[in-house]
Parts: structure tokens; sequence; C-alpha cells
């Protein structure tokens, strides 16, 4: 793969994964496309909303405990500072974590003036505040689109401060505009974290396990404590020192290949820590291959086959109520890519019809050249079949709205908050997979399908409220054109 | 009474825009027409020889020293035979961005009406050749309608000019700016008359005036003058004076057709700038 920690910014996912973010046809043919990275890379040329590498970026950093971010942007680009900060907050409570987890932040807010003039000066200033306010163990500098088309020099001002306060200052390059898919926001942080924070490790930690993930519940804990292993929840909620020792652990896994791919295949190539060629932890397979596969890489085997075998035990009355109760079911799945195809398989799992998935965005490639098992389209499929009716769409909730008024699902799984109205008003009970962690493992697959019954339970409210919903698409768009993915087209400018 | 008639005056670095627009622009006022200067070059070089010296303070400079309440009085200083001097000013070398700052302060300009409606003429003296969109921001709709390139017989000074002129094509689909003509600030080479006339054909527009080389270009510099004002009796003092009176009479405003590469190589090597033995 092509990692180089000495340049400073991480190559974009659109060039190094082959990234795209429109599709639509079958699940197979993209993958069988994409083995050769030769997907039409198609535009929409209406979009309602976006989001950019900068949140991603942020969605990480933020919540690094010990640490102060200074946003070298116009003000408006960290608009989301205070539901992040309430994020925080309940995960702190989630984490068990003493000290509630408040963000240290900062904006140099460029305006104008600093446009033309560059606005190196304030955010030297910024970052003495920061240092000054927040005594902070690190400070991560993020660039915006402002600050990168006027070209000014984060890098050396890091430098020059760092030197000065004797702690990290690590710049994060998360222009907006550059990449297409906004989840290179999370490699640029990882990138950055890996440049100036991961240290040379000094012993190897022998239990120790990385673990990218959001700032979900700590639902590792019981599966990975019974193998006597200690989970290292990265990056957010983790504190400075437990970045600075990932690259001692014996292991890295994560919740989302999404999410997680690129840092592991770093930390693999750089520091021999090898990331975990195994499917993420959901449904009952996987989680058996990926327990094994922890396990034989810890040296713990001979826990793990009584531990799997306990494991279902304990959970085999309740998963037969579940699936009794969900069996046949039609349920349509919309989530970033790696973590969409995860829930995927649990819902199949749970006996559920899966009718549809949709994905924000599709790599065509994983980070790791060992990329057995790390290929989460192909592992799906493999497991259960082709998915006839797969789409790839950054958000735009007029597609979306088309594709469920065909396929009447019975149920959504949306992860991300934004969309989970739309089912509502469209009378289908749905679920805000908000917490990533939530159905990992055994427990999590029951706890899914209990709350999918839950939801279940509401549907009378579902439908009344999408009686009188109404939604403000043309009736051209709702009834006329049959075609969801109409605003689609071809890249012609290469 | 006529419509202020907008001009911007573009050329490669070094070609001597600066000193041709202030020299033209006291030929002007010596005519009796209004004429205000827009230096559009971070150096804020471009009104010198009509103040008598760097006077000046820069748009950009009073906008960050003293926020948005800009007096206009404060950036207009008024200089030889009444002209009106402005300079946009910019950011130092190697940061921030010197075509934001034109931007903004041409904007500037515009909401504290300094463009009134007295004035015969605008010049914009746009630094170097248009390597962005704020470089551009003079002849963007609305502004100046009217580019004059000082080029001379040099391969590289053509070479932008050309370049330039796609510029002004693109821009003159969608609004109204024109070329004017090729000012030719001449450096002595040889044919050079003939080249600049070839050129200029070539793009569709015409040689408006070639103005010779005289060293008192260079005295009256020094001395923090136009020629006009330094040596009035000069020959070159008269030289500027039929550059003032070819623009004042030019009607000629035209969509320039520039040239391909080969074609520009064509030319200059048909007048002999591509032979081995070309020196400068």
């Amino acid at each position: 793969m092509s990692i180089n920690l000495n340049i400073s910014a991480v190559e974009m996912r659109d060039k190094r994964l082959g990234a795209i973010t429109s599709y639509h046809g079958d699940a197979q043919t993209l993958l069988e496309l994409s083995e050769d990275k030769k997907v039409p890379v198609t535009t929409r040329s209406y979009s309602q909303c976006s989001a950019c590498s900068e949140g991603c970026a942020a969605t990480l950093t933020y919540y690094v405990r010990g640490a102060a971010i200074v946003a070298h942007a116009p003000i408006g680009c960290d608009a989301q500072i205070a539901s992040q900060n309430y994020a925080a907050k309940a995960a702190s409570i989630n984490r068990h974590i003493e000290e509630i987890h408040a963000i240290k932040f900062l904006s140099t807010n460029i305006k104008e003036k600093d446009t033309i003039y560059g606005g190196l000066e304030k955010l030297r200033n910024a970052i003495q505040e920061a240092y000054d306010r927040f005594n902070p163990e690190v400070i991560f500098v993020t660039s915006s689109c402002a600050s990168g088309i006027v070209g000014d020099d984060i890098e050396s001002v890091a430098d020059e401060k760092e030197s000065e306060l004797g702690i990290p200052i690590v710049p994060i390059f998360c222009e907006g505009f550059k990449s297409r898919v906004w989840t290179t926001g999370f490699d640029a942080a990882y990138h950055g974290i890996l440049r100036k924070i991961v240290k040379d490790p000094k012993k190897k930690q022998e239990n120790l396990v990385n673990i990218f993930n959001f700032q979900g519940i700590p639902s590792f804990n019981d599966l990975l404590g019974k193998l006597g292993l200690i989970p290292n929840y990265l990056i957010p909620m983790a504190t400075v020192k437990q970045l600075e020792e990932m690259s001692e652990a014996a292991i890295s896994v994560h919740m989302c290949e999404t999410l997680g791919t690129y840092v592991s295949a770093v930390l693999e190539e750089k520091y021999g820590v090898p990331e975990v060629k195994a499917p993420a932890p959901f449904g009952i397979k996987w989680t058996d291959e990926w327990l094994r596969a922890v396990a034989k890489a810890t040296g713990k085997s001979d826990l793990v086959e009584n531990l799997i075998e306990s494991e279902h035990k304990k959970i085999e009355k309740e998963l037969a109520e579940v699936r009794e109760k969900l069996k046949g079911k039609k349920v349509y799945v919309y989530a970033g890519d790696s973590f969409a195809h995860s829930i995927g398989n649990l819902v199949q799992d749970l006996g559920m019809t899966l009718v549809g998935m949709t994905t924000l965005h599709h790599d065509q490639k994983v980070d790791n050249e060992n990329k057995e098992r790390l290929n989460t389209l192909k592992n799906l499929i493999d497991e259960r079949g082709n998915i006839p009716e797969f789409s790839v769409c950054n958000q735009q909730p007029y597609e979306v709205i088309k594709i469920l008024r065909r396929l009447k699902p019975d149920f959504m799984i949306a992860r991300h908050q934004g969309l989970t109205p739309l089912g509502t008003k469209l009378g289908i009970p749905t679920i805000n997979e908000g917490d990533v962690n939530a159905s990992v493992g055994y427990e999590g697959l029951v706890n899914l399908g209990k709350r999918i019954i839950e939801a279940g339970r509401t549907s009378k409210f579902e439908q009344n409220i999408a009686k009188h919903a109404k939604f403000p698409y043309s009736k051209w768009w709702l009834d006329e054109e049959p075609d969801p993915f109409y605003f689609e087209r071809e890249n012609k400018a290469k | 009474m006529a419509e202020v008639r907008q001009i911007a005056i573009y050329g490669k670095g070094g070609i001597g825009k600066s000193t041709t627009t202030q020299n033209l622009t006291a030929g002007l006022v010596e005519k009796g027409q209004k004429v205000m200067v827009v230096g559009c070059d971070p150096k804020a070089d471009s009104t010198r020889l009509l103040l008598g010296g760097l006077a000046q303070r820069t748009v950009l400079d009073t906008l960050r020293e003293e926020g948005d309440d800009v007096d206009l009085d404060s950036i207009l200083k008024e200089g030889f035979g009444g002209t009106r001097c402005v300079e946009s000013g910019g950011p130092e070398p190697g940061v921030g961005c010197a075509g934001r700052g034109i931007i903004t302060s041409i904007g500037l300009l515009e909401q504290l009406g300094a463009y009134t409606e007295d004035l015969d003429y605008v010049f914009y003296d746009v630094l170097g050749d248009v390597v962005c969109g704020g470089f551009a921001m003079p002849i963007r709709e609305g502004k100046a309608q009217e580019i004059y390139i000082v080029a001379s017989g040099e391969m590289m000074a053509l070479y932008a000019a050309n370049n330039i002129s796609k510029g002004i094509a693109r821009y003159a689909k969608t609004g109204g700016v024109r070329l004017g003509g090729i000012i030719c600030n001449s450096r002595n080479v040889d044919r050079e008359l003939d080249l600049l006339r070839a050129f200029s054909k070539e793009l569709g527009t015409k040689l408006i005036y070639f103005v010779p080389r005289d060293n008192v270009v260079q005295h009256a510099e020094i001395n923090k003058k136009t020629v006009i004002e330094y040596k009035p009796e000069s020959n070159q003092a008269q030289e500027y004076r039929n550059l003032a009176e070819a623009v004042m009479n030019n009607t000629d405003l035209v969509i320039p057709t520039p040239m391909t590469q080969e074609k520009l190589e064509e030319i200059l090597s048909e007048f002999g700038l591509m032979a081995d033995d070309y020196q400068i």
C-alpha cells in the first residue's frame, strides 16, 4: 500500500482505494468491477446535502482526552461542535469515565482579511491560547478549504510551536474540497496521529488489542476479557498515552473496516502489529471467526472454543425467539460502506430478508495488501448471496425516498440520524444504529433483534405520521419519474 | 457626458507596464482628461511616478489597520495633474493570497464610490501574468472593458501577451471586455517593429503605438517623475503624448484570436528570433 508518513497529507481515498459515491445495480457486479478498480465514476447533477473531510477528522480528534483542537477555519466549519460536545458527555458516561470529557476547542475563525494576508499569525496565537487555556498534552490543528486555497503553511507553524511548547502539535490536512469521500478525513486524522503521537514501542504489550471504533459503548470488553485480553479503544475517548502505545499492541481490530483500515495497515507495516484478517464481529458466524482469529494471533487458541460454545449456549433461547418474530420481515439498510455490510449480515442472521442496501460510499480496494477476509462486501456476498438492490449514495434523501417507496420494507436501519426521520415519514419503523458498537458480538445480535421488534411495536405511530407527512419534492419526482438515480451522470471531466 | 473608459494594462513582468501606464496617464491629463490609476500589484509601485514616491497607503493595509470602516480619502491620493491614485496593495511575498486581495480591494473601491462620474479614464495596472482569478478581477463583468498589452520584441514577452489574450478571449465570451491593442515598449531588438506588427495582426488586433527606448525614462524614474513632468520638452515626452493620443482615438476594440504555440513560434522564427545567433 502507499503509506508515506514523511508526507504531511494522506493520499486521498479517491485515488488510494478508488472510493466512489454513486452506483446502482447489484452487489455482485459492484464487487467484480471493484476487483480491477473498474467501477465507473459518476457524479450527481443535483445534491441536497453533503459533509466533508474536516467533519470526519473532527469526529476522531475532538474526543481525544488530554488533547486540544485548533481549527484553522472559518467558524462555520465547526458548527457541529455543540452536538459533538454533547456526544462526548454521553460517551463519558457509557465508557464509565470519571471526568466527563469536554471538547477543548478553538477556531482561528478565518476571515476575509486572513485569506489575503494569510492567517498564520492568528494560528500561532490560537495554538498558544489553546496551550495556556487547556494545558493539553497534544494540540491538533485541522486545516480547512479556506486555509488550503490561500496556501497557509500550517506545517511550519506547527513545527515552530511544537519546539517552543514541547508538546506534539499535530497538523491534520483535511481540506473539504480535495476528496469526494468525506471518510478521507478519518485517514487524515490517523495520518497526523501516526506521524506525531504514536511512539516507537518500548515493549510489547501482549494482551493489548487496538480497537478502532467511534465513541460507542465498550461492547468488546466482555468477549476480549474472557480471553484475558485488554481492549485499547481508539481513537475517540482514548487518552494521549493510549495513542502513544498503539504500536505496542498485540493486534489491531476494528468495528468497521472503512474506519480502521488505514491506521491498522500502517501499524502492521511499520510496527508489525497485525491487523486481524476476519470480518468484524457482527453476527454469529463472523463473531466465531473473528474470535478464533483474535485468539490465534494472541496465543489464546486454547480458550477460544470453550468460549464460543458457552456464548452460543447463553443466547440460544433468546436468539431463537427473536428469529421467530423477525422471520421473513423485509429490511432496508443504509450506512457507511463496511458497517452497512456488517448490518446486512446481522439482519439476515436474524432471519430477516434484506430487500436493499445503500452505502454512503464504496472503497474498491482495501489498504492492507494482505486483504483476505478484509473485503467486507465480498464477505457479505459469500455469506448471504448477492443483493440485487444495491446502491451507493452519499446521503441524498431525495434518492433514498424513491428507493424506500419502491421496496416498501417493513423496517429500515440507518446509521445516521439525519436519515431516520425519512423512514418514519414513510410509515416505516426505523432504527438509528448510531452507536456502532451496540450490535457487536453474540449479545449484540440478540439486542439488535430486540430493538427491531420494539421498533415494530410502534408501527401504528409511523403509519399515522405517514398519513400527515408532506415532502418537499415535486409530483414529477415523487410519482412520475421512475428512476431514483435520475440525477447520476457519467463523470466526463476526468 | 461620455461613459468612463475603464482600461486594464497587462503584460509580462518587468516589461514596463507601470512606467508606460503612468506616462500615458500624464499624457492624458495634459489633454485635460480626468484619470484614476488603480495599482493591482502587491508591491504597490504603480503610482510612484505620479505621486513622486511611494507615498501611498494601500487599500488593503488600511483595511487591515482600520477595519471595515475605511474612508475613501485615506486611500485615494492626488498626483500629477490631478490624477487620482489608488494602490490595492497585498500580502508580503510568500504568504496569503494576492489575488484574493485584488478582489477585496476593487470591491471596496466600488462600495466607497471611488468611480465618480466626472472621470474620463480608470486604469488598472495589473501585475505580471494573469495567474489566477483574482488577477483577472479588473477584466470581469462591469470593470475594465478595454485592455492594452505591453510587449516588446522578446520571445517571453510575446508568449505572455498571447497567454493574456487567452484570458481576455475567455472573459469576452461572457462580458464586454475587448482588446484595444498592443503597446510596444521597445527593447531595441532587430526587426522589432515588423515582428510586433505581425504578432498583433495574428492576434486580430493592431500595434497601437511603438514607444522607442530612451534613457530619459530611467532618469525620470530615479527622480520619481513621469517623463512628461521631468523633461516635458524631450522627444520621449512627445512619444508618450502620442501614445495618449492613440489611446484616446482608438475605437478599434476586438476579441483577440490567440494563436497556438506552433503558430507563435512560426512568427518568431520568420522574424529571426529563433535563429541560432539570436541574442537579446
